[in-house]
């Protein structure tokens, strides 16, 4: 299909959906007015059901536990793939140069950068940790928490340079923490199982309100999603930084 | 004033939808199209949480305001929140794919690419 009829059978298709779309949207509830039963059995219930206070994490690790296990797998799915497309492409070896393009000069990163990477790193990594550990009771959760930590890795090696940062990220651990992550989501749901239960059921005690240790079962959950979602990214950042390393002389790639 | 206001929502997913998927159609690049793809998947957060907004509430957070008081939909907030961690993760898979077509055929044009071509 040449691109001139592709653009007219694109075309062709927006005249057909676009009627549709706005008689769809001309008959919505109005906005901000729309009537919500789900959630609103969710923030009317959770506090008293599951002692927290933040609902959507009631929702992913609860209430939608089992989304969230398939969610899990599909971002450990796409890990591997990424991985096993990648890995083994380039030469492994630390000493790598960084890819240079040729008649431009590579500069050494400036004592400000790394210091100011130095300084919010590691800020950036506890407070990652911090959102990740609090998802029953304010916003956070292993999902944006394990992001923001693995963020906190790229300002690492902005400062460190590929070399040092490297020398920090092993990606045997890596590649365990996001394993374990997903193993430890579904061991949850078999332990409740395992007492009888049915799948993800939340069997633990399940603490005060507004406790960071509140909501049982939940959080076990949190912290594979966390592992899963930090060492996930950990890994890609790795994979991905490892193609602009340049072949030296006398490496086997 | 106010129809207006209450379509903007659908209007800007519809928008976003629409032109990911005209970069999609007319790309020339596989790194493009897949920034395309990311156009096209922020459609359905916009869609999202426009479904789950509710004039004058608050988070779905029970923190420092007592259980009861208004709040928008925390169902669509979950889900908007694993489709950003799964969007970026499968936009990983798929620039791999790219730098791999690159590798093997030195090209990352989708029009110099033809299913079952040599």
């Amino acid at each position: 299909m040449s691109a001139r009829v592709r653009l007219w059978v694109f075309l062709l298709a927006c005249l057909c959906v676009v009627p549709a779309v706005i008689h769809v949207a001309r008959r919505m509830p109005e906005f901000g007015a729309h009537p919500l039963p789900y959630g609103d059995a969710i923030n009317a219930r959770a506090t008293r059901e599951r002692h927290v206070t933040n609902m959507v994490s009631a929702v992913n690790f609860d209430y939608r536990g089992i989304d969230t296990l398939g969610e899990e797998f599909m971002l450990l799915c796409a890990v591997t793939g990424t991985t096993v497309l990648l890995r083994g492409t380039r030469p492994q070896p630390l000493a790598d140069r960084p890819g240079q393009v040729a008649g431009r000069e590579v500069r050494p990163a400036s004592d400000a950068v790394v210091l100011i990477c130095r300084m919010f790193g590691a800020a950036i990594l506890v407070f990652g940790l911090y959102i990740a550990l609090h998802a029953m009771t304010t916003p956070g959760g292993g999902f944006q928490g394990g992001v923001i930590i693995a963020s906190g890795f790229m300002l690492i090696y902005l400062g460190e340079g590929y070399r040092g940062w490297r020398g920090l990220m092993r990606p045997e651990l890596l590649d365990a923490a996001e394993g374990a992550g997903a193993t430890l989501y579904a061991v949850a749901g078999f332990a409740a199982m395992a007492a009888g239960l049915p799948f993800l059921t939340n069997f633990l005690p399940l603490g005060q309100p507004k406790d960071v240790f509140s909501g049982g079962l939940m959080l076990v959950e949190n912290v594979g999603v966390a592992l899963a979602v930090a060492g996930g990214f950990a890994v890609l950042f790795v994979e991905f930084l490892k193609e602009t390393r340049t072949e030296q002389n006398g490496e086997d790639s | 004033m106010s129809e207006a206001v209450s379509l903007l929502p659908w209007a800007v997913a519809a928008w976003l939808l629409g032109i990911g998927l005209y970069g999609i159609v007319t790309s020339r690049n596989y790194i493009h199209l897949i920034g395309c793809l990311s156009v096209v998947q922020s459609a359905t957060y916009v869609l999202l949480l426009g479904v789950g907004f509710r004039h004058g509430a608050g988070p779905p957070i029970f923190y420092d305001h007592p259980p009861g008081t208004p709040a928008v939909d925390p169902v669509v907030q979950a889900l908007v929140l694993t489709d950003i961690v799964i969007g970026a993760t499968v936009t990983a898979l798929l620039l791999a794919l790219v730098l791999q077509l690159h590798r093997r055929r030195g090209t990352i044009d989708p029009h110099e690419v033809r299913p079952f071509g040599p």
